[in-house]
């Protein structure tokens, strides 16, 4: 096919599994697209998450709903066949382990109710039941249906090939270029170049506030996470995954000190029939890497949790860094004041979610369309403006 | 004076020498492919320093490497494929 | 309690020398071994009633005189601890298998000296039951079972000669060692060997075998596929000539050099920790090398500790690496370079996951040049138990060979791309992370008569 449009192509900043599903979508709908990226695709927090297609793990309010219909995508795609083989329709299980834990899982499941998610509450005899390898230490389970899982890097990979689109790997964006006086982005520098696009996406992940101009909009925070060998009778026993709720409330105290470390765990029975075992939430640590202590304090939370897994071995640890802003909502939208400069970036634990649907939105509000879900909550323009202090 | 000691392969008894491996055991004893692991490939003794994970057995319901694992008499070895601990 | 000033981590050749030197220097040494005994690749001790495997002239000896040293010496040994990586904080991790428990240690310094893994190129059929890497028959014999029934040894280099004067001496001298290299064609190359008259008398037994024809020495002839049939092996060799030929045998042990166990160490350590590398790790020399550069790895430990200049020249390494050089040179193969991509697409890479040629070459079939890491991430090679020390250089070969042949320009892939540089450096049982706990010397028994007492 010859190049039709006189135009500069789009340029996607970022090829995380935000930015590849925009280019992906983009490609798809006929829109020219480049897509770069600093080191390679899924290279950070997509290439190192826990795969939970999850909305019971999300605070109620906009992220919530979001969630709901980032996992009716999922589902969507998975029928048509573009995610088919990689998302994995399962249910989740919150698990409380004290009253006090029973106490914020009861409110949770209200708030879960509210935005339409199937929830039920298994007794005791039913949990036995139904998660033969749970310890019997727990207070309440609540069962959350229509979730599911996907690995971050197989997606990106499968957009990738879908779109056909080809990846420009090892190059980092320095800043973008603005056009004069006129509100617009023409480009985007890379060493010494300047690459023209019509309209430019930032969906950078950690690196996307410098870009934009807001730098302290955001936060690192590290997870770390363990990968068992292979028990596939132990795995096929776990028909989801398992939350604990100490990980709702190490979502919601949100770092107030700078070198909080918060542990959530999650078991995560993977399709190969590994386990993941996640994940520490570690404010301000910028670099991936695993310490013991906190692998120790995962691996027995892990065993309190599911003793079998006791007996199987960590083939490997690894941690990556999610991007937190600092009033917990992703950005997602046009940048006020220039027309042709949009962000997506920002979703701290929740962007293997909700990557794919933000994708589609962004393909969306780049090409002039209405989005199918409104993302004024997200405007990131509240930064932009000051009405939050970052 | 040594005493024939035993331990067992599957439930068989299985004769050993004191400070042997369970891999170099089960190879007196003819014994050559330790059943399939989890990922369905067959297991047998290959590197001998507990380097490429082909021999891994089960030893009183943990997975081990065979070629690193001391025998002991009355030690319980299974292939893996006997289930999940 | 206090911590030890320095851990080694391996009982062969050079673990043993260099905690011994570095104790002498009257800082605390903790030698730790993965194995219920110590003596590493080259002086593995035999089991209880088993007849010892004679090493070679110039070896013999060398590891008694070394552990009356260490047995005299005040080096703590403790054995079945397999070291498993140094976390982000500088602590040292060793897995305590018998105790199942994963202790965290802080010493001042760490010599690692874990040395050499074999390398066993894919060919159709290398994944077969029956079929090992040769000094893992050779591991076994040394434990005292002889392989048994028609062996087959094929590959390169000098270990292949080494294993089967060792089997012929036992008794069952293999039918036939494949040797891809051709050294006889190489008399001025070989000559040369006369520089390191040390090894004379080894060369003399390793290739008195040969001369007796005990067993058949196919030189300059590949090993290309193995395939199974009823309860026998079938190899199929090609000469230099072309023509081919075939072997029935029970067993196969298969050989392409060693190289250094160095998997998932980082460049970089964490401040505060003196790491140092000594022996195969460091550098596959063989095992006279590895005793003098433990013993330098030792002292240059003790002298970094105490503040003193460290004398770390290593100097005394670059005879053994002009040997190696010329070994290597000897053993060139013969037919040429082989070619992964020319092996039938089912051939296994991964056998830990099962993956083959045919799911490399899927992988870099798009128009999208795809990197190393994710290669690994998305082809799921090197990603099971054995972490890629088997299959990650071969298939990091294979891709750039394609690459190559596809007219990409692409820089090598190496291993920190892959993105494993991490701990744990061996799958280590979940519950012993659990356990995991500062190294607490109180739950020795010594230690707990002390307080009763
Ligand atoms: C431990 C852990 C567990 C998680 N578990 C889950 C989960 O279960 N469910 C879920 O939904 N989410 C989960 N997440 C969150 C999820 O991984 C992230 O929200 C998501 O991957 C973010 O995707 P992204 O594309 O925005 O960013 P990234 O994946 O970080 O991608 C950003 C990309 O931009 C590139 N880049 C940066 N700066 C530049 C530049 N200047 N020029 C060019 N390129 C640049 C980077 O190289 C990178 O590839 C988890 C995260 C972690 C760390
Ligand atoms: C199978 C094999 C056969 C060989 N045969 C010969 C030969 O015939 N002639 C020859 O000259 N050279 C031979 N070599 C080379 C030989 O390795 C060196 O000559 C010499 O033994 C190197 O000494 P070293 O101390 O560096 O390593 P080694 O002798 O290999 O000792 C390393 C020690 O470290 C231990 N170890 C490894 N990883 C860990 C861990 N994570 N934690 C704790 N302990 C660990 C091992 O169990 C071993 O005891 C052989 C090598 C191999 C692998
Ligand atoms: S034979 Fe390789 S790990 Fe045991």
């Amino acid at each position: 096919m010859r190049e039709q449009h006189s135009s500069p192509p789009v340029i996607v900043i970022g090829a995380g599994i935000v930015g590849t599903a925009t280019a992906a979508f983009l490609a798809m709908a006929g829109t020219p697209v480049r897509l770069l990226d600093a080191s390679a695709p899924a290279s950070g927090a997509t290439g190192a998450a826990d795969g939970a297609v999850s909305v019971a793990s999300k605070r109620p309010g906009p992220m919530m709903t979001m969630a709901r219909a980032g996992a009716a995508l999922y589902r969507e795609l998975a029928g048509q066949g573009l995610f088919q083989g990689l998302f994995h329709k399962r249910p989740t299980f919150l698990v409380a382990a004290s009253d006090a834990e029973a106490d914020v899982l009861s409110d949770h499941s209200k708030a879960l109710g509210e935005v339409g998610a199937p929830v039920r509450w298994l007794t005791r005899d039913g949990a036995a039941d139904r998660l033969p390898s749970l310890t019997r230490k727990v207070v309440a389970v609540l069962e959350v249906e229509d979730e599911g899982h996907a690995i971050g890097y197989s997606i990106v990979s499968r957009l990738i090939s879908a779109a056909r689109l080809k990846v420009e790997r090892y190059c980092p964006v320095a800043s973008l270029e603005y056009e004069g006086r006129s509100g617009r982005v023409s480009g985007v520098r890379v060493g010494g170049a300047v690459i023209e696009a019509s309209a430019v996406v930032v969906a950078a992940g950690g690196g996307a506030g410098r870009l934009i101009g807001l730098p302290d909009v955001s936060r690192p925070r590290r997870g770390q996470q363990l990968v068992t060998e292979r028990a596939p009778g132990l795995n096929a026993a776990l028909p989801g995954s398992l939350l604990s709720c100490s990980y709702l409330l190490s979502k919601k105290h949100e770092g107030e000190k700078a070198d909080a470390r918060g542990y959530g765990v999650v078991i995560d029975p993977l399709e190969t029939g590994q386990f993941l075992i996640g994940s520490t939430r570690e404010e301000g640590r910028t670099i991936p890497e695993n310490d013991i202590e906190a692998v120790a304090h995962l691996a027995a939370s892990a065993q309190e949790m599911v003793p079998a897994l006791g007996q199987l071995r960590i083939l490997r640890c690894f941690a990556g860094i999610r991007t937190a802003t600092c009033d917990g909502l992703p950005m997602i939208g046009r940048m006020p004041g220039t027309e042709n400069l949009f962000v997506a970036a920002g979703f701290e634990g929740d962007g293997i979610c909700l990557g794919p649907l933000t994708g589609r939105i962004m393909a969306d509000l780049v090409r002039g369309e209405e989005p199918e879900m409104d993302v004024s909550p997200f405007d990131p323009g509240r930064f932009a403006t000051g009405s939050i202090a970052a | 004076m040594t005493a024939v000691r035993t331990f067992f392969w599957q439930g068989i008894e299985v004769p050993f020498r004191a400070g042997e491996s369970v891999a170099a055991a089960l190879s007196g004893a003819n014994i050559h492919g330790f059943g399939k692991d989890n990922a369905g490939s067959q297991t047998r003794y290959f590197c001998g320093i507990g380097a490429c994970q082909c021999c891994l057995v089960r030893v009183d319901g943990r997975t081990t490497e065979a070629c690193l694992e001391p025998v002991h008499a009355g030690m319980i070895v299974t292939a893996l494929e006997d289930g999940d601990a | 309690m206090r911590e030890a000033d320095i851990i080694v981590v391996g009982g062969g050749p050079a673990g043993v020398s260099a905690a011994v030197e570095a104790a002498k220097s009257g800082l605390s040494v903790v030698l730790c071994e993965q194995r219920p005994a110590l003596g590493g690749a080259i002086h593995r001790q035999p089991a209880e009633g088993a007849a010892p495997v004679a090493a070679l002239p110039s070896l013999a000896r060398r590891w008694q005189s070394l552990s009356a040293k260490l047995s005299a010496s005040r080096v703590e040994v403790r054995t079945r601890r397999a070291f498993v990586g140094i976390d982000s904080t500088g602590a040292v991790l060793i897995d305590d298998r018998a105790a199942g428990k994963v202790e965290v240690r802080r010493p001042r310094a760490l010599i690692l000296a874990c040395g050499a893994v074999e390398r066993v190129r894919p060919r159709p059929g290398w994944h077969l039951p029956g079929v090992a890497a040769a000094g893992g028959l050779q591991v076994m014999l040394k434990e005292g079972r002889v392989p048994e029934g028609r062996v087959l040894l094929a590959g390169s280099g000098p270990l292949l000669l080494a294993l089967a004067a060792q089997m012929t001496a036992a008794g069952n001298p293999p039918v036939a060692v494949v040797e891809e290299g051709d050294p006889v064609s190489r008399p001025l190359a070989a000559t040369r060997l006369l520089t390191h008259p040390f090894i004379l008398p080894d060369m003399a037994v390793l290739m008195m075998p040969v001369l007796l024809r005990r067993f058949l020495w196919r030189r300059g002839t590949r090993l290309t596929e193995i395939t199974q049939s009823a309860d026998m092996l079938s190899a199929r060799l090609r000469a230099p000539d072309g023509r081919e030929e075939r072997f029935e045998v029970d067993r196969i042990g298969l050989h392409d050099g060693l190289r250094a166990n160095d998997f998932g160490l980082t460049a970089d350590p964490p401040s505060g920790l003196v790491i140092l590398r000594a022996g195969d790790l460091r550098e596959v020399l063989g095992a006279h090398a590895a005793e003098a550069d433990g013993a330098e790895a030792g002292r240059e430990a003790a002298a970094r500790l105490e503040g003193r200049p460290s004398c770390g020249s290593r100097s005394a390494m670059r005879r053994h690496r002009a040997l190696q050089h010329r070994l290597s040179r000897i053993f060139a193969p013969a037919q040429g370079a082989t070619v992964l991509r020319d092996c039938p697409d089912e051939t296994v890479i991964c056998r830990c996951e099962g993956r083959t040629i045919g799911h490399l070459k899927e992988q870099l079939a798009g128009p999208d040049a795809v990197s190393a890491r994710e290669l690994r991430l998305n082809g799921r090679f090197g990603m099971g138990a054995c972490q890629g020390r088997f299959c990650s250089e071969w298939a990091l070969s294979l891709m750039s060979e394609l690459r190559r042949s596809a007219g990409v320009p692409a820089s090598p892939p190496d291993f920190a791309e892959t993105g494993v540089c991490r701990w744990p450096l061996r799958p280590v049982a979940l519950s012993s992370l659990a356990n995991a706990g500062i190294y607490d010397d109180t739950r020795t028994e010594r230690h707990i008569e002390g307080i009763s007492a």
